[in-house]
């Protein structure tokens, strides 16, 4: 038998009208009197479904559509056409069944009072969410364990600091116990370690509640760590929809070789035969190595220059980058 | 929705303890126009031998006494909040939750509402004492204060939500709300009796809904009218908050529909 999906969009799309001026005072006068209007097409007709207990990474660089996709998805803004259900429901006529059952959570955005303690807040939730007693209980028990909150819950929300208010966010979005989640960057702005703690809690509650999750995010770690399907949008086109595994190896086939050279000197030297030089400026060159000769590359690197080298360090390419890369490249839409 | 007003009522409660400034100054900006509003017309009515349509400085005395109480329990800025909350996108949580926004503003108008009404009762106090002020109210006068001041408390409310409602398309409502406020000054009640307004401004202050928030309750408590004309003015009121809740319903349901959620 074949399960329902718990997503299911078809050619969604959401373009805006946004007023455009030129600089200066006459754009200005003018612009009182006649306004011109400019339509950005934010998502571009996309199609996918998402089944019960996904963990799906939605990627892309700033502006591609990921948010306003997780937007429409969530109830929160009406699409210009398409079609999209989310447990059966259409999202933007906002069921109060619907809204019950998933949850959308936005990082660096406070959904919670400041002036009060997070505790306070949730008690206002259950009551929104009609919790019994028993459920509200055993569900702030296992968000309390899995997150870390005993000690924080009973400040007020202002004096915690961003991990700590990130923590009791994800504690206001789930106290519901949602069957879909949207995860908006919900690392955004944390230090690594509290990151990788989100990250083993988003995944430990996916393992719990068998929750269906959407997840945007600019850093790859938390979509190496939590997603085995990948969704790439750019430009509101859906570029790649399929496992991560296939993700790397097509979109990310090289690594960045940092060097800073001692001297700040880096020319009369040949860099071009260790890679693809991606930019040389004031002694730190960047190359792009194929990933699988980046060891040897790197140590024969370091071994040509010596003691001129100050630092070297080998990184996997920004997220942003290589979608750029791969769009600009006229990557085919697969599915 | 007891359970839910409850537990909003509560949090609310707790935010509303932590502003003791701002709603000190808040107090003191909302009696403060009354009480200017009172030596003026005290003035002009001494220098006309004692009265002034009809009114005498203990008559004024006591209808601006009535007037700000009426005033503070009727105020609604829903246009002020929920103006920034569309601007920084604050509102976005609200409107993924199973419960209209309208509850959280109903919520916490009540709260600040009963929390400064305390802070009012010493400076009225004062105003009694000095205009040597004597309420005589019928029980028909009391009994038909209690709706009247229900009904004004919510064409305010309803009103001043439908000016923030369109928010989703302006983002500022600054300029309507002004509009609004400057408008209400005049037909309201608030810059004289709407007894004392003359002729044309009358008739146009019981068309319009701002007699209906401050000048008609106010009346009717302080015996400025007799029974019948007190029930039409209520009858009056009822209309004018159909329209309001209904205006303001159709606007939320296209607003939200318009909203863009930029940045939110």
């Amino acid at each position: 038998m074949v399960s329902e999906p718990v997503v299911e969009v078809q050619g969604l799309r959401k373009t805006f009208k946004v007023h455009e001026r030129e600089a200066g005072l006459g754009a200005t006068i003018r612009g009182v009197f006649r306004r011109r209007f400019k339509d950005v097409h934010a998502v571009a007709g996309i199609s996918f479904r998402i089944d019960r207990g996904e963990v799906v990474g939605f990627l892309g660089p700033n502006g591609a559509g990921k948010t306003t996709t997780l937007k429409m998805l969530s109830g929160l803004l009406n699409p210009s056409s398409g079609e999209a259900r989310v447990l059966g429901f259409v999202p933007w006529d906002r069921e109060s069944a619907y809204l019950r059952r998933m949850t959308l959570l936005i990082g660096n955005r406070s959904q919670l009072q400041w002036d009060i303690p997070a505790a306070d807040s949730l008690l206002v939730l259950k009551e929104i969410y009609g919790l019994g007693a028993d459920k509200y209980r055993a569900t702030l028990g296992q968000l309390t364990e899995l997150l870390g909150l005993a000690e924080i819950l009973h400040k007020p929300v202002r004096n915690l600091s961003l991990g700590e208010r990130m923590k009791v966010e994800f504690a206001a979005g789930l106290i519901q116990s949602p069957e879909v989640a949207f995860l908006d960057e919900p690392t955004i702005g944390l230090d690594v370690s509290m990151q990788a703690r989100i990250r083993q809690f988003v995944a430990e509650y996916n393992r719990r509640t068998g929750a269906t999750i959407l997840l945007t995010s600019h850093y790859m770690d938390d979509v190496v760590a939590l997603c085995k399907r990948v969704l790439v949008i750019h430009h509101g086109r859906l570029l790649y929809d399929g496992a991560l595994s296939g993700l790397a190896e097509r979109l990310a086939p090289y690594k960045r070789l940092v060097a800073t050279l001692r001297d700040g000197q880096a020319s009369g030297f040949d860099f071009a035969s260790f890679g693809e030089v991606a930019s040389n400026e004031d002694g730190k060159v960047t190359l792009h190595v194929p990933r699988e000769v980046a060891p040897e590359r790197t140590a024969a690197l370091v071994r040509a220059l010596g003691d001129r080298i100050e630092d070297i360090s080998v990184e996997d390419p920004p997220i942003e980058d290589v979608i750029d890369k791969v769009f600009t490249a006229g990557a085919e839409v697969v599915s | 929705m007891i359970r839910i007003y409850r537990a909003l009522l509560l949090a609310q409660l707790q935010v509303a303890a932590q502003y003791r400034l701002s709603m000190f100054l808040y107090l003191l900006f909302s009696i403060m126009r009354p009480v200017i509003f009172l030596a003026a017309w005290s003035a002009v009515a001494i220098a006309r031998g004692g009265s002034v349509g009809g009114f005498t400085p203990a008559d004024f005395a006591a209808y601006y006494v009535i007037l700000t109480v009426v005033g503070h329990l009727v105020a609604a800025w829903n246009q002020y909040d929920f103006e920034f909350q569309v601007r920084m996108g604050q509102i976005s949580p609200r409107l993924v939750r199973p419960l209209h926004p309208i509850h959280y503003a109903i919520a916490e108008n009540m709260i600040w509402k009963s929390f400064t009404i305390v802070g009012i009762v010493p400076v009225l106090a004062i105003i009694i004492v000095t205009y040597g002020v004597q309420f005589r109210f019928e029980p028909w006068q009391i009994a038909l204060f209690v709706p009247s001041l229900v009904l004004a408390a919510a064409l305010q409310f309803f009103m001043s939500w439908c000016i923030a409602t369109t928010a989703f398309w302006t983002t500022r409502t600054h300029a309507v709300s002004t509009l609004f406020d400057r408008t209400a000054f005049i037909f309201a009640g608030q810059i004289a009796p709407l007894s004392l307004l003359p002729g044309v401004l009358q008739q146009i202050a019981y068309v319009l809904p701002f007699g209906y928030i401050y000048g008609v309750p106010t009346d009717i408590l302080r015996g400025g009218h007799d029974l019948p004309t007190s029930i039409v003015l209520i009858a009056g009121q009822t209309i004018w908050v159909v329209v309001a809740f209904v205006a303001s319903r159709i606007v939320w349901s296209y607003g939200v529909r318009a909203y863009t959620a930029v940045g939110a």
